[in-house]
């Protein structure tokens, strides 16, 4: 599956002179192409206040703070039955699959359907890659760690449904960093975005293995959304 | 109405419970939590389980003797549904001797539902640690 995982089956039988090479690359490669499995199915557990920063320890810039302040409920876009993607939907509340492909980790959310790709290959968004709530992602292992930058995300969304703003403009980008201890989930994701803020708005979050999980349909109805 | 066995119910008090404490959404954003209002002797009308939020729609007669229709939102139709609440609690036509929650901010016929009592006594609690159906003294007698 992984690229540079040892097939142990064809490396301990009468050994050839390719899996000898297989065996001396994969031991010198050493820490730097340590990846993870994050296979499987994912549920949710994440901390109260769905792993969002105390709001009183955020600091908006004045701009930041006018949106704020103008936040009202139909904003969000979940209520109008729109994704909350990235960065509203860095921790979501349903579960996940993950799929490790050679050139790509995917995120596949109960959620809205939403789907991730984290390019592994190292692409770079196109110049002509349109703004949108899912955004573009590129990864890279740093040891186990997953670390995922997201670019090229719409401007009408939220960090949080407080009210928080985000700009989307071509300032910002998200940081994550995802790394497995044991049969949990952790991550963080540091959301950059100067136009509204002073420093960067981190939230963090966990998910459980869940071999037996499921991924349901998630159908949305916009007159269900709570907007009144 | 129809009533819950007691290994029925005993099942939803344990999924209730287990209900997740982080909803999607910031409820005080929408709703004021600080405070509650109830209305007595409510009418179900629909129980509605969908996404993004389930709903209960129900009329009551205020002190004035005008009919209202009032709406109170749910946890979503897949939060329910894993937990087993999929349109089980609720009929059109049950009688709810009180149906409680927090208000909206907007000042609209509409809730975020905390409990709903039922006329044998028992509480579908949706809020707070003690979330879960609480058979009251008069279901046991109807079963």
């Amino acid at each position: 599956m992984l690229s540079l995982r040892v097939n142990l089956g064809q490396l301990w039988s009468p050994i050839s002179a390719a899996g000898a090479a297989a065996v001396i690359f994969a031991l010198m490669a050493g820490p730097a192409a340590a990846q993870a499995d994050f296979e499987g199915i994912w549920n949710p557990d994440h901390p109260p206040r769905m792993g969002q920063p105390d709001p009183s320890t955020v600091r908006l810039t004045p701009a930041g703070q006018a949106e704020f302040d103008s936040f009202t409920p139909d904003k969000d876009p979940t209520l109008r039955c729109l994704m909350p993607g990235i960065p509203l939907g860095l921790v979501d509340p349903y579960p996940i699959e993950i799929v490790q492909q050679e050139h790509q980790i995917l995120i596949l959310y109960e959620h809205f359907h939403q789907v991730r790709r984290i390019f592994m290959d190292g692409r770079e968004a196109p110049d002509h890659w349109l703004p949108s709530f899912i955004g573009y992602s590129t990864g890279e292992w740093d040891g186990e760690t997953l670390v995922i930058r997201t670019t090229h995300m719409r401007p009408d969304n939220y960090m949080w449904t407080a009210g928080f703003p985000f700009s989307g403009d071509e300032n910002t980008y998200v940081i994550e960093r995802w790394w497995r201890e044991g049969d949990v989930l952790q991550f963080t994701g540091e959301v950059h975005d100067p136009t509204y803020y002073e420093e960067p708005y981190v939230v963090g979050g966990r998910w459980d293995y869940a071999p037996d999980g499921e991924i349901w349909e998630y159908e949305c109805i916009p007159e269900f959304g709570g907007i009144e | 109405m129809k009533l819950l066995t007691t290994p029925g119910l005993s099942a939803l008090l344990v999924l209730l419970a287990c209900l997740p404490a982080a909803a999607h959404h910031n409820g005080a954003t929408y709703f004021d939590t600080s405070t509650s209002i109830e209305h007595s002797d409510a009418t179900v009308v629909e129980y509605a389980i969908v996404n993004p939020h389930g709903r209960l729609h129900y009329t009551f007669t205020d002190a004035e003797g005008n009919e209202q229709e009032w709406s109170a939102e749910l946890a979503s139709a897949n939060n329910l549904r894993r937990r087993g609440l999929g349109g089980e609690i609720f009929k059109p036509g049950d009688q709810l001797v009180s149906v409680t929650g927090n208000p909206s901010r907007s000042g609209a016929n509409f809730m975020r539902l905390q409990s709903a009592e039922f006329a044998d006594g028992t509480v579908a609690n949706f809020s707070g640690p003690n979330r879960g159906i609480i058979p009251g003294p008069g279901r046991d007698a109807q079963q």
